[in-house]
């Protein structure tokens, strides 16, 4: 697709310097701390110092004597502000969001009353003065609390935030996985990650007028943030601009204003003057949203080659008290197997409450796809006696299995993570690695290798309300200097490079000539910015369309004015030239020039002025694939681990900028190294975070994170130009592949058989040693005596006494969506059953079977999406209860009463 | 900077200091070199009605030798001390522990003083002063009392400090020319405190030893003695020395806890094999059959 004039400059593909650097190394950056208005104000927060109970009294009166406060709020103070702290989909949280806590408290840290003040000092001053009385209860802080424990959020019926999925593994599933020749089952208990950007969050806001709002805030996208805010004030006649013009890290925690956030621009514009608030690093830890902590366990069945037969996977994910949108991730299921051949895969997912700080987005957030298979896989050839490679390769999707359609109906046409595999290989000698390791064991040293591959799904667009197309105006001005206006933000990205680099090459200009502007609403249009992987994809391709527009705009004004046919002519360095008379050379200038100041002068079709604008909207997903690699050499001695050589293969299809890709590969790689050897934000039982500073929270420091090799392929999507994602990827195969290779290391003495994450130097000396060095065991095993008993499941044996079902019933069915209420009419006829549910969507008529007070049917649904949902309900006396089998989402329990 | 508010003041004369210290009645903090301090302050971990700048003191600075060893101003910053010839011959493992300390950055404002006084249990100055037999020369407006380290730390940063006395020095007595010394540690990054480490010196006399100095880090509320294994070897013929039965009376004195980082099992496990391993390199020792 990448097609060149003859002689044009090429940027694309080339390791272009950073246009942006200069100004970042040289600390001219521009966030938000950096934003100072006159007449500015400070917020501090007062945060619940327990997990969980009722606010009694709150008392402020000493902190409003101190000189320099101006106001103290309470979330009484905005109960006249119609305000609505929406979810990443601006859809609603199923667990009510207020900016401050509502009467009660549900995690420490979380926010109960803001002061504003002339200095953050003094509003910290105030805000250790509120006196804030809580009736504390006893908070649920683990999964395992969650799954017992009393719910969370009052009104719920217990802690589970979000479920899909069905428990019960489907019969056909059983079948093939009953008749395996080798089933393995895998445990892994992911931590608590704190997302921990080198820029806290932030934000200044103001309000212009009563109207207008300029907000500055930390964050991955300036529209996604305008646009939640107007939806969130409610207020689409406002003008609301937000500018982010550097920002120091995003990773999914600054998709969009949460709590603090927006709570500082509702009290700006209830106090009327500007206001900032950036948090400090211990607020940073504590209360920005966490990631990561989450439990999977996953059974694949093999067939006796190693080929696999089917699996399944019950994964769930603490969401803490108010995740950014409660979630199961059942992407961690969706993207388990689109790069292997996987025939048959059934899951259950949830999501729990707990009283701990709520859940963010985090690079990669279904990586435990990749983590749990990989591993598993290591697991799985020891067992059965083949290599690694050799599972891998009898498993891995290539080329020539696609076009290929996951269980989950993904298809995949064009994704290389068997040729990324083999390439990894051919840079790579493993026979001479396992001679090196079976040397060194000899000398008690242990190394160990460990292999991964994975895709990872970039660039989403057109399924979910954020994520949209990309946009991109381009201008020659007048003077000749070429700008774009983009929906692109950067967090380090370095989007005024690359899109600059696309529209230098497309154009026939020089890339100095080519200024970028991007990081302020006003500019460009909506899109979700850096999220999801896609910059480079869909605004790159916005940007190389729009730019073709452009250069044809130029040439037939140039064939117009110089007496030419536009198909001879050609841009290059910024000057226009004629085939075959060179003489007739002209700048871009000189018909910027014209085009705008003498327009009486272009063809007349041809509008004033030289712009070009296209906004792109790409396949639904990109896939982009990669294998790993890794050698590390763990210390029998002590358990720690050393890296020794990290190699990544990946393919990215068109290459805008390697020096760019390459470092969104090591970005993910070094928080994999984090996740896996160093990071844990862990609670104690009362529900107090336990790394409150970077000297309890282990961040991976440049002598942490290895050299990394790159080995790039180069297989175009079917994009405009090419281009797959790449954002993520490091993050997510990064943990598998640095496990396999401790897994591997450790093999003298044994397997990791529950992996608990990180692998701290006292976890890997449990292995090392066959003894509970940890603790971990001895703390599992109390935990396990002290879990209250499961709950007796509603199990209704078959009944035996005469239930009447026909007739009206009140049902309600628990959808991922949230609880649906319905009156279901019933009329059966010997064993047969026919009816129809009413609900606010209309009538549904059914038809089905009856066996004794069982009754099952299947129902077509248009909405929300095309799908068969196979019901299955039990009837006994004046109740209902069973569910609805929602194909490949899971199924959603039915229960009512009769009305 | 937010930090809750204070006064200020920066003496220039350890009398001006030791006043201050009187007047602020127990509400006052020493600024040194800062490194502990100023995150605390912000963090308001650390609040303090006045803090008592003393980098503006040249006498707290700098290192001398004294009758019978080796004084160390507190406010000598640890580049300095790193670099520092007196240090490097008369006291070689202090040197080597410092170069664990904090980052490269951090050493060159970071002071020997602030690193030996704020008594975090897990960092290598401490430990260092304690295996040594150092003394801590400490100053009040009432007078000036020495001492010994191993009675300095009471717990996780608590010491004999009052709160109107200043460290105005750090004296290390001398070891025999050629020593040996000792010390490892291990720690999860590079400048992290130890999760643990050992830290010592021994004087070789005619084969046996003669004099010997050890403390661990890490293992323990405040930098832990080995004096079982301290006396166990003095004495002992080199020949004599079973490393692994020293390590094993040296954890014996131990008392390290559990946190997210490591197990106190962790501790025990790993101390007695660095322990074991750093007096057999430094002994020459062969490694048992």
């Amino acid at each position: 697709m990448n097609v060149q004039l003859p002689g044009a400059h090429r940027y694309i593909g080339e390791r272009t310097p950073r246009k942006e650097d200069a100004r970042l190394l040289t600390g001219r950056g521009q966030f938000a701390d950096d934003v100072r208005l006159a007449g500015m104000l400070h917020i501090a927060f007062a945060r619940s110092p327990v997990a969980r109970g009722t606010i009694t009294a709150i008392d402020s009166a000493a902190a409003r004597e101190v000189p320099g406060v101006h106001a103290i709020y309470t979330q009484a103070d905005f109960s006249g502000v119609a305000l609505n702290v929406m979810n990443f989909f601006f859809g609603p949280c199923e667990a009510p969001v207020t900016i401050l806590a509502d009467g009660r408290v549900s995690c420490v840290g979380d926010p109960v009353a803001m002061v504003i003040a002339d200095s953050r000092a003094i509003a910290e001053d105030a805000a250790a003065l509120i006196e804030i009385e809580i009736d504390e209860e006893d908070p649920v802080i683990t999964l395992a609390d969650a799954r017992g424990g009393a719910p969370v959020h009052p009104g719920k019926d217990d802690n589970i935030a979000q479920e899909m999925g069905d428990e019960d593994i489907d019969e056909d599933l059983q079948a093939l996985l009953d008749g395996a020749a080798h089933t393995i089952t895998r445990t892994i208990h992911h931590q608590r990650i704190a997302q921990s950007p080198m820029e806290t969050r932030g934000c200044v806001a103001t309000c212009d007028g009563s109207e207008e709002m300029t907000i500055w805030i930390s964050c991955q996208s300036p529209h996604l943030v305008a646009r939640y805010v107007s939806l969130a004030f409610n207020l689409p006649e406002t003008a609301i601009r937000v500018i982010a013009k550097d920002v120091g890290g995003g990773f999914g925690l600054k998709n969009f204003p949460w709590r603090e956030e927006v709570a500082v621009i509702a009290a700006a514009r209830l106090f009327g003057r500007p206001i900032k608030w950036i948090e400090d690093r211990f607020e940073s830890l504590t209360a920005s949203s966490h990631a990561r902590e989450q439990e999977v366990t996953l059974t694949i069945g093999f067939d006796a080659d190693g080929k696999m037969v089917g699996g399944f996977g019950d994964y769930s994910s603490n969401n803490g008290a108010f995740p950014m949108g409660e979630d199961c991730n059942v992407a961690v299921h969706m993207f388990m197997w689109p790069a292997y051949k996987m025939p048959a895969y059934g899951f259950v997912s949830r999501g729990w409450y707990s009283n701990t700080m709520g859940l963010g987005g985090y690079r990669g957030p279904w990586a435990m796809e990749s983590l749990i298979r990989e591993t598993l896989l290591d697991d799985a050839a020891r067992e059965i006696g083949i290599d690694p490679i050799e599972i891998r390769r009898k498993n891995l999707i290539y080329l020539t299995d696609q076009p290929n359609t996951t269980t989950f109906g993904i298809e995949v046409t064009d994704i290389t993570p068997g040729e990324c595999f083999d390439k990894l290989l051919a840079n790579f000698d493993v026979p001479a690695f396992r001679k090196e390791q079976a040397e060194s064991r000899e000398q008690g040293r242990y190394l160990g290798l460990g292999l991964a591959a994975y895709v990872e799904p970039t660039a989403a667009a057109g399924q979910m309300a954020p994520m949209t197309g990309e946009l991109a105006t381009i201008r020659i001005e007048p003077t000749g200097k070429v700008t774009a206006s983009l929906s692109t933000h950067s967090q380090g990205h370095g989007t005024a490079t690359t899109m600059a680099q696309v529209i230098a090459e497309r154009l026939g200009v020089n890339f100095e000539d080519v200024t970028i502007f991007e990081g302020d609403s006003a500019i460009g249009g909506f899109s979700p910015g850096a999220a999801g992987s896609r910059q480079a994809v869909i605004a790159g391709g916005a940007a190389w369309t729009a730019t073709d527009m452009l250069a044809d705009k130029v040439k037939e004004i140039a064939a117009h004015l110089y007496n030419a046919n536009a198909e001879t002519i050609t841009i290059e360095g910024g000057m226009v030239h004629i085939e075959g008379t060179p003489e007739m050379s002209h700048s871009l200038r000189e018909i910027a020039e014209i085009a705008y100041g003498e327009p009486a002068r272009l063809p007349g079709n041809t509008g004033a002025g030289l712009e070009a604008q296209f906004r792109y909207q790409p396949p639904p997903f990109t896939f982009t694939s990669a294998a790993h690699a890794c050698v590390v050499e763990v210390d029998a001695d002590t358990g720690f681990v050393k890296i020794q050589r990290w190699i990544s293969s990946e393919d990215c299809g068109t290459v805008i900028n390697p020096g760019v890709v390459e470092g969104q590969i090591a970005g993910g790689l070094a928080q994999a190294i984090g996740q896996v050897l160093l990071e844990d934000m862990p609670y104690d039982a009362r529900g107090n975070p336990l790394a409150a500073t970077f000297k309890d929270y282990l961040m991976p420091t440049i002598s942490d994170v290895p050299d990394f090799e790159y080995v790039h392929a180069n297989t175009p999507s079917q994009t405009i130009g090419g281009m797959r994602g790449v954002g993520e990827g490091g993050a997510i195969i990064g943990p598998p592949t640095l496990v396999n290779a401790i897994a591997d290391a450790l093999q003298p003495f044994g397997q990791i058989d529950l992996l608990e994450l990180p692998l701290t130097p006292s976890r890997i000396l449990d292995i090392v040693e066959s003894r509970d060095v940890s603790g971990d065991a001895a703390k599992r095993a109390k935990t396990e005596a002290e879990a209250p008993a499961e709950e007796a499941t509603a199990e209704v044996a078959s009944s035996s006494g005469e239930t009447s079902i026909d007739g009206a019933w009140n049902m309600t069915m628990k959808t991922p969506a949230g609880p649906q209420e319905m009156v279901g009419h019933f009329a059966t006829d010997g064993g047969n059953v026919t009816g129809k549910f009413t609900s606010d969507q209309g009538d549904q008529e059914f038809e089905g079977t009856v066996e004794g007070s069982r009754v099952k049917f299947n129902l077509d649904v248009e909405q929300p999406m095309k799908i068969t949902l196979k019901y299955d309900l039990l009837f006994e006396g004046d109740g209902v209860s069973g569910k609805a089998k929602m194909g490949m989402f899971g199924s959603a329990k039915t229960s009512g009463t009769r009305a | 900077m937010k930090p809750a508010p204070f006064d200020y003041v920066a003496p220039t004369s350890i009398d001006e200091a030791l006043s201050a210290l009187a007047d602020a009645g127990g509400g006052a903090t020493i600024l040194a070199g800062g490194q502990t301090l100023m995150p605390l302050l912000n963090l308001r971990m650390s609040q303090p009605f006045i803090i008592i700048d003393i980098n503006r003191i040249a006498e707290l600075k700098g290192v001398t030798r004294a009758s019978g060893g080796t004084r160390v101003g507190p406010v000598t910053r640890q580049a300095d001390a790193l670099a520092d010839a007196t240090l490097a011959q008369h006291v070689p493992v202090m040197v080597e522990a410092l170069s664990h300390v904090g980052h490269y950055q951090t050493r060159n404002r970071g002071t020997v003083g602030g690193s030996v006084s704020l008594g975090e249990p897990a960092a290598e100055m401490p430990a260092t002063a304690v295996a040594l037999g150092a003394t801590i020369e400490i100053r009040s407006s009432k007078g000036t009392r020495q001492v010994p380290a191993d009675e300095f730390y009471l717990g996780p940063y608590m010491t004999v400090l009052e709160p109107d006395e200043l460290v105005t020095g750090i004296i290390y007595p001398d070891w025999a020319d050629g020593h040996v010394t000792l010390f490892r540690e291990v720690a999860q990054r590079p400048g992290d405190f130890a999760l643990v480490g050992m830290v010592g010196a021994l004087e070789l006399s005619g084969g046996t030893v003669s004099r010997s100095g050890i403390a661990w880090l890490g293992m323990g509320p405040t930098p832990i003695k080995a004096r079982q294994a301290e006396a166990a070897l003095l004495g002992k013929s080199l020949d004599a020395i079973d490393p692994l039965a020293i390590a094993e009376l040296a954890v014996a004195d131990t008392a390290p806890f559990d946190d997210h980082h490591a197990s106190s099992e962790y501790r025990r496990t790993v101390g007695r094999r660095i322990f074991t391993r750093t007096l057999r390199e430094a002994l020459g020792l062969k490694e048992a059959a």
